[in-house]
């Protein structure tokens, strides 16, 4: 009788999507998450409005005057002043090192330097400098004194080696390596480490919210009808089966309207960068371990949350739960760094981590036709057995109130018919 | 109708429901009574087919109620059973459209019971900002808007108004004279007295009682006064002649031993407080009841012996 199924499935999916908190969380945390990704983006890239002063204690001799000039070439205010300028604190005959690190800091203290630089005597060989200030985060500050000095050094070097100094630029420049991935058929896709990695991952975490909402929404939807003692109206409406069907339907429809929203606005936002690299063939693939996986994973989610009748078991549930999800997500760049390393084969076939492992696996490089056919075989018959010892504790641990049932007790519940 | 033979149902080495049998007719309205935790509602359960029977079997009409789809019968819970987040309308035609009946007959069928239990007004209220009393309505509402063959009722009357009591009551009676068969579980043996044709008494998971009620009365016999007066009742039950009695504030169920004839009562008893009635008949279910369940549960019954 799936058409029961379906009436359960629609009321969870219609009347959840009505609620205040599923419409506060599907339109909240898209805000939330470009806000902050605007607010950060912008305090980073926000050009500093004043000149910073810098000072430099240049006990070598020989950076401080073509780092003036360097910063001065390379870094300008947006209205074109000098964005640092380098302020030489003097070194005189007979004040001792110590003494004339103690005025510079109290020069940075009072504010009228950022930080100043020392640069050792013997720069061109040991390449240290020290840099103090108030504020060593500031990174742009640091990151970009070290490119200016390393970048004075070896010219230095290259001067005093005979060569000319024009052709360092030339030299140096880094080699930009486009990495070409080779499909089986030999066929080139441009797809970068990045990228694959960014399919992956984008994969995994899909899966991991999808499970994460859906499946607390069907641990708290169990829990609410079991205080309410509705689900002894609903049993004797329909089967504990439709009951366990349609609540996993509905509510995985609800899961997947907010991450297809979610996602929906994450490509509009960074539009070609996702998604359009893998094949249809390796998306369509993705898509039948991503189902089973779920599946698998909400007949847990069923089983485990079924015996519960509070709200502090409900969490402590969900966080196991989230723990064996999370698992992967941490596994994730040793599995990049080599895909076809026996742990990850070896994890391939470990049904809770099938889908993520293939999820890693399949944009890198298609696993073998006989790895694929008895993962997805495995997957399967863990998910209907999960799915049926699922419907069995439900049946009955749903109707039990106040205590667990403890294993001895579990296995009777298997064995019944 | 229905038919349950032989049920039995044991958790965790606790025998809930032992040998159980009952028959429910068509037209009938049949008591299914017990003290708390007597096994009435796993009785329930395994009738619904939401808990299987160790033992035993339960069929509707003559087909076993395992492979029935479960539109046949309608259930109250006692207390709650409701969603309380939910619109009322909403939820009762959920559970209208999920025992098979189509939604625009479903909300056809609700606003005609809300309207007979005057609840139109609430209609596109939460359930949880619903009176208690209101809230049971809504519950009975649901569980008889598909029309059910069957409809199993579990202290359907817990929290509603006198005025709402005899509104159930009619609706009830209708029900009866359409021909379905009502399982009707309480502790409260004045509403049962007044509403059932039979009755089965469960106590610690066994029938200890069965039959039409009249029947049942009988077999108790026609020693037990009936007495309601004014005035300080308290020496009743140390009288001669009685053998168990129940004494309320102006009224009293005395049961005679035999010893002295109800005459000789009355004259002892109009010395002491002002009569309003004296009858002489079976006893009440309630005081039935007690005798068969034991009189521990029961603080108010004085035995003289």
């Amino acid at each position: 009788m799936m058409t029961k199924a379906f009436t359960v499935a629609r009321w969870e999916y219609v009347e959840k999507i009505k609620s205040k908190t599923f419409l506060i969380t599907l339109f909240l945390m898209p805000i939330i998450m470009i806000g902050f990704g605007l607010l950060s983006g912008l305090l980073a890239s926000q050009p500093d409005t004043g000149s910073k002063v810098i000072g430099i204690i240049d006990l070598s001799g020989a950076i401080g005057q073509p780092l003036a000039k360097y910063l001065e070439e390379h870094y300008r205010l947006p209205d074109g002043g000098p964005n640092y300028v380098l302020r030489p604190l003097e070194i005189s005959e007979g004040v001792e090192m110590n003494q004339l690190k103690r005025q510079s800091d109290s020069l940075t203290a009072n504010g009228e330097i950022e930080g100043y630089l020392i640069v050792g005597k013997s720069i061109l060989t040991d390449t240290s400098v020290e840099y103090r200030s108030q504020n060593i985060g500031n990174l742009r500050v640091t990151e970009r004194m070290s490119r200016a000095i390393r970048d004075l050094v070896i010219e230095q070097k290259l001067i005093s080696q005979g060569l000319n100094p024009k052709l360092t630029k030339d030299l140096t420049r880094p080699i930009d390596l486009k990495t070409i991935k080779l499909s089986k058929s030999g066929k080139e896709e441009e797809a970068g480490f990045e990228k694959v990695f960014f399919t992956s991952y984008i994969f995994m975490m899909m899966m991991f919210f999808l499970v994460m909402t859906s499946g607390q929404l069907l641990v708290r939807s169990m829990l609410e009808e079991k205080s309410n003692r509705v689900v002894e109206v609903l049993m004797s409406s329909c089967s504990s089966t439709d009951l366990m069907a349609g609540k996993i339907i509905g509510l995985s429809g609800l899961g997947f309207t907010q991450i297809g929203f979610w996602a929906a606005i994450g490509i509009a936002i960074s539009l070609n960068y996702a998604i359009t690299m893998i094949s249809i063939g390796s998306a369509l693939l993705l898509l039948v371990y991503f189902v089973l996986g779920y599946l698998l994973y909400a007949a847990i989610f069923v089983a485990a949350g079924s015996p519960v009748s509070t709200e502090q078991e409900a969490q402590q549930i969900t966080s196991y739960l989230t723990i064996v999800l999370i698992l992967p997500i941490v596994l994730v760049i040793p599995i990049l760094q080599d895909p076809n390393s026996l742990m990850v084969k070896v994890m391939t076939f470990i049904p809770l981590l099938t889908p993520t492992m293939m999820a890693m696996r399949i944009p890198i490089q298609m696993p073998s036709e006989l790895e694929i056919i008895l993962s997805i075989a495995i997957l399967f018959f863990s998910m209907v057995g999960a799915v049926w010892i699922a419907g069995k504790i439900f049946r009955t641990a749903i109707l039990v109130y106040g205590k667990r049932p403890t294993l001895p007790e579990l296995f009777r519940i298997l064995r019944t018919p | 109708m229905l038919l349950a033979s032989h049920l039995r149902k044991e958790y965790a080495n606790v025998v809930a429901v032992d040998d159980v049998s009952l028959e429910v007719k068509k037209g009938e309205i049949f008591g299914l009574l017990g003290p708390n935790g007597a096994g009435k509602t796993t009785t329930i359960r395994m009738i619904l087919n939401i808990v299987p029977p160790d033992r035993g079997a339960v069929s509707v009409d003559g087909k076993p109620v395992v492979g029935l789809t479960r539109n046949f019968v309608g259930y109250l819970p006692e207390e709650r059973g409701l969603y309380r987040k939910n619109k009322l309308l909403n939820a009762i035609i959920y559970f209208a459209t999920l025992r098979g009946v189509g939604v625009a007959e479903a909300k056809r069928r609700a606003y005609e019971w809300l309207g007979r239990f005057d609840l139109l007004s609430y209609c596109d209220r939460k359930i949880e900002e619903l009176s208690k009393g209101n809230q049971q309505k809504v519950q009975f509402i649901i569980s008889v808007l598909h029309d059910p063959r069957l409809v199993i009722l579990d202290e359907p009357f817990s929290g509603l108004d006198p005025v709402n009591q005899i509104v159930l009551k009619d609706v009830l009676s209708e029900m009866r004279q359409r021909g379905k068969a009502i399982v009707f579980s309480t502790h409260m043996m004045e509403q049962a007295e007044k509403l059932c044709e039979k009755i089965c008494l469960i106590n610690r998971g066994r029938v200890v009682l069965e039959g039409e009620l009249a029947e049942v009365k009988q077999r108790f016999g026609k020693n037990t006064i009936h007495l309601e007066f004014d005035g300080d009742g308290t020496f009743l039950s140390a009288l001669p002649g009685v053998k168990k009695s129940l004494v309320y504030e102006n009224s009293a169920e005395i049961e005679l031993d035999g010893r002295r004839t109800p005459g000789e009562m009355l004259r002892e008893i109009v010395q002491t407080v002002n009569i309003r009635k004296f009858e002489l008949r079976e006893p009440s279910l309630q005081s039935i009841f007690l005798q068969t369940v034991g009189s521990e549960t029961a603080p108010l019954i004085r035995s003289s012996q």
